[in-house]
């Protein structure tokens, strides 16, 4: 597997408030992760770092191999992003900042411009100032989508989208990532959006990537586990997610089921359920 | 058309739903032998899902038998004895008889219970095929 971003202890601060705090992250070509965090945990800050947008106190990072500070021009046109917040020039036309963007590019596809432009239903003559915030994030989308990018980041790309708008995005991203040499990586707070589209989930709490793994692996390791005793007992239970022991009816998140552990509590008839947890509880338990 | 179901938010991974819904529309009948399901491509446009997932759940199936790849024609459903038909028809029962007498154990109601439960419908079913002759 080619390592597409390689991010190794990567810190930064704030006027001396620490945000991310030698962060490490590795993703790989075709993977589509999904970043979660709760507000002010530090994503849009990490995902301008990897694109030198924003600077870093210290630490190493590395995009398509090369260093992320000096990256080739061709490199460079092999990323898409698209931020959070608009900082396109406003008092452009959308098509004239179509024409503007597509200088800077020697790959660019029109005809994805003008199929994307005709399905979004945008108009070319307003300004972007003149346009509501769904409407420019469109733009902002078909503007990082156009040069055909190989690697696309995207911060909170569908937070202004009504639920049909949501919807097509993720169709869009989609019929991208079929091609397996695409890799994505996008920040959200809607994680069904994420259980949709993503194959790896990374969580970013406390500054770090605290958690980060395949999305059905996290599905099937983190369960709910209930414990019905007879009496009153505490048990010890591994990879429990907090707390260390259980006592009679109690529920627990574990990180990991321990089978070991499962086939020893059916030896003492003790018994135990096992609830699968949708990702967004999952995500609570994990930056609680 | 959208053949399948799946709820993206469950705990249950969606290839995981993908499976266990084909898996049963294969042992119902409901896709009969050689009948070629829907691309990965298409399903997962359907469903709005990653291709990787539709994937996953294809397979696996052709892992277990139930699928087979053929060349330029996608996933087709395999033929298959009888005999391995019906026990797979009867694991499948099974592991949901063992859900069913793990959920009564928690409502404190003993397998003999379940089994005359099951028996009294049973007769019951039969009472109402006899009564319609």
């Amino acid at each position: 597997m080619t390592c597409i971003v390689n991010v190794k202890g990567l810190t930064k601060s704030y006027k001396n408030q620490p945000v991310l705090k030698e962060l490490n992250l590795q993703i790989e070509q075709g993977d589509v992760v999904g970043l979660l965090g709760k507000n002010g945990a530090g994503k849009s800050t990490l995902l301008k770092s990897l694109l030198n947008i924003s600077d870093i106190d210290s630490g190493e990072i590395s995009i398509f191999g090369e260093q992320y500070n000096q990256l080739s021009s061709k490199s460079k046109a092999r990323i898409g992003y698209v931020p959070q917040e608009n900082d396109e020039i406003s008092w452009l036309s959308v098509k004239d900042l179509i024409n503007f963007r597509k200088q800077f590019y020697a790959v660019w596809s029109d005809e994805k411009v003008t199929e994307l432009i005709g399905r979004w239903e945008i108009d070319l003559t307003k300004k972007i100032a003149e346009l509501s915030p769904g409407q420019v994030q469109r733009v902002l989308i078909i503007l990082a989508l156009a040069p055909m990018p190989e690697l696309l980041i995207f911060d909170e790309p569908a937070a202004s989208l009504d639920p049909a708008g949501r919807r097509d995005f993720l169709k869009e991203i989609l019929a991208l990532v079929s091609d397996e040499n695409i890799t994505v990586i996008f920040s959200t707070h809607i994680t069904s959006d994420l259980e949709r589209i993503a194959n790896k989930v990374a969580v970013l709490d406390k500054g770090q990537i605290c958690y980060f793994n395949d999305l059905d692996i996290t599905k099937e390791n983190v369960v709910q586990l209930t414990v019905h005793c007879q009496e009153e007992q505490h048990i010890a239970i591994p990879h429990l997610l907090r707390g260390k022991t259980f006592s009679k009816g109690q529920h627990g998140i574990v990180s990991q089921l321990d089978q070991a552990w499962l086939a020893q509590m059916q030896e003492q008839a003790i018994e135990v359920t096992v609830t699968p947890m949708g990702l967004e509880d999952i995500f609570l338990e994990l930056t609680a | 058309m959208q053949q399948f179901v799946i709820s993206p938010s469950s705990g249950i991974p969606i290839y995981k739903q993908l499976y266990s819904q084909i898996e049963r529309m294969v042992l119902s009948g409901y896709f009969s032998v050689d009948q070629r399901l829907p691309s990965v491509r298409q399903v997962a446009n359907d469903l709005d899902v990653n291709p990787m997932t539709v994937s996953k759940a294809y397979g696996l199936l052709e892992e277990r038998g139930y699928l087979t790849r053929l060349r330029g024609k996608g996933m087709v459903v395999t033929a298959r004895d009888n005999e391995v038909l019906q026990q797979e028809k009867l694991t499948m029962l099974d592991e949901m008889i063992k859900e069913l007498l793990a959920q009564a154990k928690h409502m404190g109601i003993s397998g003999n219970k379940v089994a005359q439960l099951i028996n009294d419908n049973i007769a019951n079913e039969q009472d109402e095929t006899v009564g319609k002759e």
